[in-house]
């Protein structure tokens, strides 16, 4: 049964309900009546006489007054009629039958999203583990979580995972849960720390340095707690201190170490002192450009660092936003930009432009202005 | 399909309810049977689309859909299936579908067993229903919308916040939604009768049975919500004077007057004016109610400033009704035939005064809530207006109408007889006289105010008895005859004397708890015991539990009075693990009506964990109370008087049947 | 009794009632209504000692000492002034350092809130109103609180989901 079918079975019922009682034959109204009401109230006042429960000479005059009321409501009925006005009748039939199908119609298109299935949990269930994506996986984990929220060690495999996908929350209290449960170590410290960092859109906050400075502590070796020191330093505006801890590390580290390339590319980055891109590994890497980190660190530039890189970067997006518009995520990366650099009025000119590129798409359009309402700008 | 279904019955319903707004209208002022009975085949329909479209929330709640904005902020797929349904009217969107569900219902209701009602009133009534629905289908439809749909479903739903997790959800929302709601009929028919400007004694007859029904659920619903409270919150409490507390309380005082005038109606045919104004004002509150904790307007002012559409919807909706229906009685209650006068002492006399006390102690419940607001909202200060200002001003209101309550029933209609009538009440005042007189004795040097209101509590009940005794000639006839005349006697005699016995009764609970309540907060270790009046508490261990979805701390005790073990009490206290939220889970020991309360505090340094006992006397009483009258409301209900009246239908005629 | 009598009566009866309790109600509206402040509005205003009202702000971090017989001080701050609390008893559940509380008592002669109720009553945001409120009428809501500030365009952000979650 399609939805559309469905839809129209019930528009006809109600159509059907306000139809029908225009084509009976009613011919006596049914119906109480008054009059019905105050005999009862006789017959009951009888009844009371009859047990003993008021007096004769009582029931006589309540008697005498209800006998009143039930005149003056015999009169009153016989007075009324029933009539039949078919102009009236048309008329209703006529808005049910047109009117209300319209009606109903329209401010559903307006409302409802007819073309969207339902997605209940057993058909997500039903998606086979290796086409599943890494967010249903994620659930998946999480699920078996929630019955043993004790799993140090599923703890410890759900955290990084929460990390790539930028869940840095998430990834924080999965983090501190593993600790908790599975045992304080430096990894799972640098790991915390690298949440928070990631929450703080790359910023190495006094909470975060806490975690790295712990898990150094445990093992000076830790690379990720190390790297981010020097991040922490360079954005505390000690480049040279940031050095010193990179060169130390790349001094220690065994050639084929993974990280490298990342420690080195840092280091470059401060011994030059120009474009200070803290690419941390925290950073989902998703966007081509204005990742949450990047325009985070560059809030710490000097002012004419920040203009120009950021005005490169800004434009770069902009322009590749016009020639294609379907990218939602590009038009609220654009638009926080420009809220993070202070510059509403161009931020609310993005968000227009978003508007008007996505014109067509209801589901884009609609995602934007969830999005748009999470960055506080009015959707 | 089941989310747009649903979504797409909700708009029919309110197609339906606009067409039901106009149309009998129309017939009633033309005579056109045809046309008024319109109104009762929508209502129907009305009742079948929106039961569907609650039906579909729930369904999606029940399956987890994710893709409805309202389930995946509510709900989540480990959630027991309890919980699952629950959640639905857990949040805004769901309660207010539910909202009007229960207001199709009685609508719904009306339109089956509406037979005995004239055409007009029914048909104007419906009418007048249906204009309600309608602004809340809009509200729904515009501002919160359950049936929103989200583009890229969520994984995971946000969840519910877990003291909400509770079987006390499950029942208290729609309780209290039945109570407010059923009041809508009560005015719907106010309404209608000012539109077609007669109103007489066979009014208040047919609209008593609708009233008390709504009075009955509100009773109940006020009675679980305190009950909720007091185990749930882990504070011992069981009525805090909270705004949202006194929003479910004005009603029922109006609605308690209502029910008292409408009697005068149907018997004297007098407060006819009165019985309207009333009727106006219940739904009125009860609008209010939903508007002030709909609207986030109590919590701040400032908040309600920055989200205000759906307030400022809710308040038009609540200007349009109450403003639009004293204007409507403003214009027409002048023109109302006036009944006739009565002595100041007779049993009109004495339900007026009942009358006038419960709407004054409304009154002063309204003021004490909204207060705060106008203030805020005139000079920007923040008060609070709590518990102190109500036991000054509303429990002095009620000593006398407890007073006079016992005399009430005993009074003659027109003309009564005051010395008769106390003379009558000779057992129940020594009664209560003995009552004091003991209490004063036993606990010397303790309350004064305690033994005095237990003494009026036992006036109150043994009134109530005394008035059933005289009814049935007890003592003055053979036992089997007396036995014989109660049986005789009206189901409404017994459902008063149930219901005012149960206010007594209620009155002994709040003192004998509020009074000779004992407290102990202490730090225990495994081994110590604590003494809480007369009960020995003794902890036992403090163990580590795994429970579904969080991990528990929980105490054992022995308990036990003079040396004897009685039971064991486990309170607990529940960590949510992934959330990072905790609940205090209370234990509970019932001895007769009085209660053993413990609940948990933090683990101290040295082993020890922080323990709340209560011994709390009669506590229970405080809420048998309200399920006697609620139960007084139900045997009244079911009065043959109440249903007859009315030619029986031919089972032919009743082809449409409810599609619930 | 005459018509007029009875009607007189009922008239003066109703009259009675009705001006007993505004009486009750002024009476009461003097006596037993409690004000709400922040710390800063307790400097400015110089409560006297012994006067109830309801104070409100966070628990400042690192300010709750728990002593003997469950006595706990700890201090509220609204970011420009902090007042010392103490109190004895259960705290509830919601009561975290650094996030918002409500409590009520009243100053001892030396300056320190006695507090006999302390109240938990907000949501899963952590905030009550009454103190989100004063602390974003004062200007510390960005620059000192709530987690939600650190991200970029967090004041209305954190706005929203406040007004929303007073909807639900």
């Amino acid at each position: 049964m399609s939805l559309w079918f469905l839809l129209a079975l019930m528009t006809a019922v109600a159509v059907f309900a306000v139809l029908w009682p225009l084509g009976r034959r009613t011919a006596r109204g049914g119906g109480g009546r008054e009059s019905l009401v105050y005999t009862d109230q006789l017959a009951e006042i009888d009844r009371e006489v009859a047990s003993g429960l008021i007096s004769p000479a009582d029931g006589g005059a309540a008697r005498v007054e209800i006998g009143r009321r039930l005149l003056a409501a015999a009169d009153a009925e016989a007075g009324s009629t029933a009539a039949v006005r078919l102009g009236w009748r048309r008329a209703v039939a006529l808005v049910a039958l047109i009117g209300l199908p319209l009606a109903a119609g329209g401010l559903y298109l307006r409302l409802g999203s007819p073309a969207m299935p339902d997605v209940p949990l057993a058909s997500r269930k039903a998606a086979s583990v290796a086409s599943a994506s890494i967010d249903q996986l994620i659930g998946q984990v999480q699920a078996h979580l929630e019955k043993n929220p004790t799993d140090g060690r599923g703890w410890s495999v759900l955290a990084p995972v929460l990390v790539r996908v930028g869940r840095f929350d998430d990834a924080a209290q999965a983090y501190r849960n593993a600790i908790q449960y599975a045992g304080d170590d430096a990894a799972r410290r640098a790991g915390l720390g690298e949440a928070l960092t990631g929450a703080a859109n790359g910023v190495v906050t006094a909470d975060a340095k806490a975690e790295f400075e712990r898990a150094v502590k445990r093992d000076a070796g830790e690379a990720k707690a190390n790297y981010f020191l020097g991040v922490a330093a360079e954005q505390d505006g000690r480049p040279r201190d940031a050095a010193a801890i990179w060169r130390a590390m790349l001094a220690k580290a065994p050639a084929d170490a993974p990280w490298r390339p990342v420690v080195t590319a840092a280091l470059a980055r401060v011994d030059s002192g120009k474009t200070p891109v803290a690419k941390s590994q925290a950073s989902p890497g998703k966007g081509p450009a204005l990742a949450d980190d990047t325009i985070a660190s560059a809030k710490d530039m000097s002012e004419a660092d920040r203009g120009s890189m950021i005005r490169g970067m800004v434009a770069r997006l902009a322009a590749r936003l016009k020639q294609n518009g379907d990218d939602v995520d590009g038009w609220l990366r654009l638009v926080r930009a420009y809220m993070v650099l202070n510059e509403p009025d161009k931020s609310r000119a993005a968000r227009d432009d978003a508007r008007r590129a996505l014109g067509q798409d209801e589901a884009g359009l609609r995602q934007l202005n969830e999005g748009l309402k999470a960055l506080g700008i009015d959707g | 399909m089941i989310a747009e279904a649903g979504h797409y019955a909700l708009v029919l319903a309110l197609g339906l309810a606009l067409i039901q707004s106009v149309v009998p209208m129309i017939g009633a002022r033309t005579h056109d049977v045809a046309l008024m009975n319109v109104a009762r085949s929508t209502a129907l329909a009305q009742l079948l689309f929106v039961g569907l479209s609650f039906l579909a929330l729930v369904t999606l709640h029940v399956t987890s859909d994710f893709s409805v904005t309202n389930v995946y902020e509510n709900s989540h797929s480990l959630k027991p299936l309890i919980y699952k349904i629950t959640g639905v009217w857990g949040n805004h969107e769901g309660s207010m579908l539910l909202w009007v569900s229960i207001l199709a219902l009685f609508g719904g209701l009306v339109a089956v067993f509406g037979g005995n009602l004239p055409l007009t009133l029914r048909a104007n009534a419906l009418a007048v229903q249906a204009w309600v629905s309608s602004a809340f289908y809009l509200f729904i439809l515009l501002t919160s919308n359950p049936f929103l749909r989200i583009a890229n479903p969520p994984l995971e739903g946000r969840d519910l916040n877990p003291v909400l997790q509770d079987p006390g959800l499950a029942v208290h929302p729609p309780l209290l939604y039945l109570g407010y709601v059923g009041f809508s009929i009560s005015f719907s028919f106010a309404v209608a009768a000012l539109i077609e400007g007669r109103i007489d004694a066979a009014w208040a007859r047919w609209v008593r049975p609708w009233t008390l029904m709504a009075w009955i659920f509100l009773t109940l619903g006020i009675a679980m919500g305190s009950y909720w409270a007091y185990y749930e919150l882990g504070w011992g409490g069981w009525w805090f004077w909270d705004p949202v507390e006194n929003a479910s309380l004005m009603p029922w005082l109006a609605g308690t007057a209502l029910l008292h005038s409408a009697v005068v109606m149907e018997k004297r045919n007098a407060l006819k004016v009165w019985t309207m104004l009333l009727a106006i004002l219940t739904f009125s509150l009860s609008l209010l109610g939903t508007f002030l904790v709909r609207s986030g307007v109590l919590t701040s002012v400032h908040a309600f400033a920055t989200d205000p559409t759906r307030g400022v919807f809710i308040l038009l909706i609540l200007c349009l009704f109450i403003g639009g229906s004293l204007a409507l009685y403003a214009w027409r209650a002048s023109s109302l035939k006036q009944g006739g006068l009565f002595a100041p002492i007779s049993r009109e006399g004495a339900l007026v005064l009942n009358n006038l006390l419960l709407t004054t102690a409304c009154a002063t419940v309204f003021v004490g809530t909204l207060y705060p607001l106008a203030l805020e909202v005139l000079t920007g200060e923040r008060i609070s207006v709590g518990a102190p200002f109500f036991n000054l001003t509303f429990a002095p209101l009620f000593v006398p109408l407890l007073l006079a309550l016992p005399f009430g029933p005993m009074l003659a209609w027109k003309r009564g007889d005051m010395v008769a009538a106390a003379q009558r009440l000779y057992a129940a005042g020594i009664a209560a006289l003995v009552t004091m007189a003991v209490l004063w004795a036993w606990t010397r040097g303790g309350a004064a105010f305690a033994p005095l209101a237990i003494g009026l509590a036992v006036f109150v009940i043994a009134g109530s008895l005394s008035d059933l005794a005289e009814r049935c000639m007890l003592f003055r006839v053979p036992l089997s005859v007396a036995l014989r005349r109660a049986r005789g006697l009206p189901r409404a005699t017994w459902g008063t004397v149930f219901a005012h016995a149960g206010v007594g009764i209620a009155l002994i609970g709040i003192v004998c708890e509020s009074t000779w309540n004992t407290e102990l907060i202490t730090t225990l270790k495994p081994g110590d015991v604590a003494k809480v009046a007369g009960y020995e508490m003794k902890l036992d261990d403090i163990a580590q539990r795994q429970g579904p979805n969080f991990r528990e701390m929980v105490v054992h005790f022995t308990v036990s009075e003079g040396g004897r073990v009685i039971g064991a009490m486990a309170p607990s206290k529940r960590n949510f693990t992934t959330r990072a939220a905790s609940t205090t889970e209370a234990a509970l020991m019932s001895r007769g009506a009085s209660q053993l309360y413990a609940s948990l505090g933090e683990p101290s340094a040295n082993g020890g964990i922080a323990v709340r006992i209560y011994h709390k006397p009669m506590v229970l009483l405080i809420w048998f109370g309200p399920l006697l009258m609620a139960f007084g409301g139900f045997l009244s209900l079911t009065d043959r008087r109440l249903r007859v009246g009315a030619p029986k239908p031919a089972k032919a005629s009743r082809a449409l049947q409810p599609a619930e | 009794m005459t018509r007029r009598q009875r009607r007189l009566t009922m008239i003066g009866g109703a009259l009675l009632v009705l001006g007993i309790a505004v009486a009750l109600v002024l009476n009461a509206l003097r006596d037993s209504i409690v004000f709400f402040s922040t710390p800063v509005m307790v400097a400015e205003k110089h409560i006297p000692a012994g006067k109830r009202f309801r104070l409100g702000g966070l628990v400042e971090p690192g300010s709750v000492v728990r002593g003997e017989h469950l006595k706990v001080t700890f201090k509220v701050s609204d970011g420009s002034a902090s007042l010392p609390v103490t109190y004895k008893g259960i705290l509830p559940d919601l009561f975290r350092e650094g996030q918002g509380v409500v409590a009520e008592g009243a100053l001892d002669s030396a300056g320190v809130f006695e507090a006999d109720t302390v109240l938990a009553k907000h949501d899963e945001t952590y905030m009550p109103k009454e103190v989100a409120d004063a602390l974003k009428k004062q200007g510390h809501w960005k620059d000192d609180y709530g987690e939600n500030a650190k991200k970029a365009g967090d004041e209305k952000a954190a706005e929203a989901r406040q007004g929303k979650s007073v909807t639900q």
